[in-house]
């Protein structure tokens, strides 16, 4: 059928006019350029080449199809990524309302409690965190603040630490509150990255530098065993522990130090604990003490190889903790530990444990060593004081280093002096060098006297004894020694000579007189 | 894209005249797809199941149209009965439809 071909009536831009006049040129007949000014045509095929040229409104809806076909796709990418994540993920729009989650948050928020429980798409995150009570009011209504302020654009990211205690205990969270930009609803992103692992060992470590610090700082068992009880009570949240020290001589481990939170129960707790005997074997701490390993009773279960009644002294009603404490291969000591809730511990907090039993061992050991020097060293100069008037240290150029018990020389300072730089000492020059020769030969000497000139021109004496002294090498370090104030002695000696020689010439006298009479 | 054919056959067209067509479209092109709602309606109501159509994407396939003369999409080939015929656009004039089929309306 064919039709005279009909005027053109061409509209629009000149381009849109300059593309009609070409597809025109491709059309021969009526019916077509007719269907063609009726805006009923898709497209036209050109002759020559064989391809399908389509017109504006099919190119535009071609068009339309593919980018629809394309978001289609890109949506389905973003959300296998988003699923794929392990991380819990959430996007929000403008008004705080959940646009999407991922499966690793519909398995996070069904799973746990706190903050963000039960949140799914749909909800309004901002009310859920505002209407949080207890403990999370306070993460709930800094959350929702950190959200206002990305979803207006006052900051990129908002970042945020929280933890709730759990039926399993504690877990940490790190939120990240991220804007997306370009996007015609979704304003924000959450994510909540599970870092309870690194938290705990943090803790742990924090505990470990904690429990140094205390043993380095403490003067004595005393102080060293109550603050390593303590450091470990509020690092863990126990509310007190107690340290049973092995009595070696009775093969007994004896209750000895505790700490405990000020309360009266646990006070009452550690009052009854006093005087509590244990034989290796018997009880929790008898039982870890010849394990040599932690050993614990979960809150609300029963021991297997103890009944609770049994372990009543011990625990309470509480769970406990316990672990040795050793030095070298030897157990020294047992911790243990008592809370109404006590978990079962992990690797990481056994290793901690069994380090922190370590340097407490160790420093336990140091100090009573330390306790046994401080007794030694008393006793000696309990002894000292009784067979000598002073103890004095020299270098190794036999200059004093030290004085103790007093200055036998007056208030001269002779720090730095040698014997023979004393203030009017008198002493003839070969006895002096006789002794210095003794001490070059690095020889002990012992009751070597010499006087000095007082003040009232009288002498005062003295007699020394001293033995050189070694590092652990064998270096010569100098002299040490005791002195003594020979000076009454001396001068009664030196009277009772002279009322000898005084008698004798007496007699001399008498009997020259009687002589020269005869 | 996968060709898109589509045939109807009539299970007994002995007793009437089985009316055989070819629908030339683009897929994507609003006229194509008003064209073959149009064709479907004409069929439905009078050639209910006496006719075999086929539809032919020219995006697809550009040559098969060319060389059944067919220069513009959407466009309707009646090939048998005799006399051929053409319509040409979205098929929204009924009676030139039903003339070019040789249905009287």
């Amino acid at each position: 059928m064919q039709r005279a071909s009909p005027p053109l009536t061409l509209s629009g831009t000149e381009a849109e006019r300059g593309f009609k006049r070409a597809i025109l040129r491709l059309v021969k007949g009526g019916a077509e350029r007719l269907a063609i000014e009726a805006g009923q045509i898709d497209a036209i095929i050109d002759p020559s080449s064989g391809n399908a040229i389509l017109l504006p409104k099919a190119q535009w809806a071609l068009n339309e199809r593919k980018a629809e076909a394309l978001a289609r796709n890109s949506n389905r990418l973003a959300r296998a990524i988003l699923d794929a994540l392990g991380t819990p993920i959430v996007v929000l729009d403008v008004a705080g309302t959940v646009l999407s989650t991922n499966e690793a948050w519909r398995v996070f928020a069904a799973a746990r409690s706190g903050v963000g429980a039960g949140i799914t798409q749909g909800s309004n995150y901002l009310a859920v965190c505002e209407s949080a009570r207890g403990n999370e009011h306070v993460d709930g209504v800094t959350i929702a603040a950190g959200i206002r302020q990305v979803i207006a654009g006052e900051r990129a990211v908002f970042r945020y630490d929280y933890a709730y205690d759990s039926e399993a205990g504690r877990r940490w969270f790190a939120l990240s509150i991220s804007g997306i930009v370009g996007d015609d609803t979704a304003r924000a992103m959450i994510l909540h990255e599970d870092i309870s692992e690194r938290k705990h060992g943090e803790l742990l470590l924090g505990l470990e530098h904690r429990v140094l610090c205390c043993l380095a700082d403490a003067g004595n068992v005393t102080d060293a065993v109550k603050s390593v009880i303590r450091a470990v009570c509020e690092t863990q949240g126990w509310k007190c522990g107690r340290y049973f020290s092995m009595d070696q001589s009775a093969k007994v481990l004896r209750f000895g130090e505790s700490w405990g939170i000020p309360i009266a129960a646990v006070e009452r707790f550690l009052e009854h604990s006093r005087g509590l005997v244990f034989r290796p074997g018997a009880g929790l701490a008898g039982r870890a003490y010849l394990a040599g390993q932690p050993l614990w009773v979960l809150s609300g279960t029963r021991d297997a190889g103890v009944s609770r009644t049994a372990l009543a002294p011990e625990t309470g009603e509480d769970g406990a903790f316990v672990f040795p404490v050793t030095s070298g291969d030897a157990i020294v000591g047992v911790l243990a530990f008592s809370n109404p809730i006590i978990r079962e511990p992990d690797d990481r907090m056994l290793k901690s444990v069994q380090s922190i039993g370590r340097q407490l061992g160790r420093s336990l050991q140091r100090l009573e060593a330390l306790d046994a020097l401080r007794r030694s060293e008393s006793r000696f100069r309990a002894l000292n004081r009784l067979t000598s008037d002073w103890y004095w240290e020299q270098d190794r150029d036999f200059r004093f280093t030290q004085i103790i018990a007093g200055n036998p020389f007056g208030s001269s300072n002779i720090l730095g002096m040698t014997h023979w730089d004393l203030p009017n000492v008198v002493l003839t020059d070969s006895k002096w060098a006789e002794h210095k020769s003794h001490l070059d030969a690095r020889w002990s000497f012992c009751d070597f006297e010499f006087a000095t000139v007082q003040p009232d021109g009288q002498h005062a004496y003295y007699s020394i004894c001293g033995e050189p002294v070694y590092d652990e090498v064998g270096t010569f370090k100098g002299y040490c020694g005791t002195g003594l104030d020979i000076t009454k002695r001396k001068r009664a000696e030196l009277a009772l000579r002279a009322e000898v020689a005084l008698n004798e010439t007496d007699a001399r006298l008498r009997a020259l007189a009687a002589t020269t009479s005869g | 894209m996968a060709r898109k054919k589509k045939s109807r056959a009539a299970p007994d067209i002995t007793a009437s005249t089985v009316v055989v067509m070819v629908l030339y479209v683009t897929e994507s092109g609003p006229n194509s797809a008003r064209a073959i709602a149009n064709l479907e309606a004409i069929c439905e109501e009078h050639l209910k199941d006496k006719f075999r159509l086929e539809i032919i994407d020219v995006l697809e396939y550009p040559r098969r149209a060319l060389a059944d003369g067919i220069v513009v999409t959407p466009s309707l080939a009646k090939l048998s009965p005799s006399p051929a015929a053409t319509v040409v656009g979205n098929l929204s004039d009924k009676l030139e439809v039903l003339r070019a089929l040789g249905i009287r309306g």
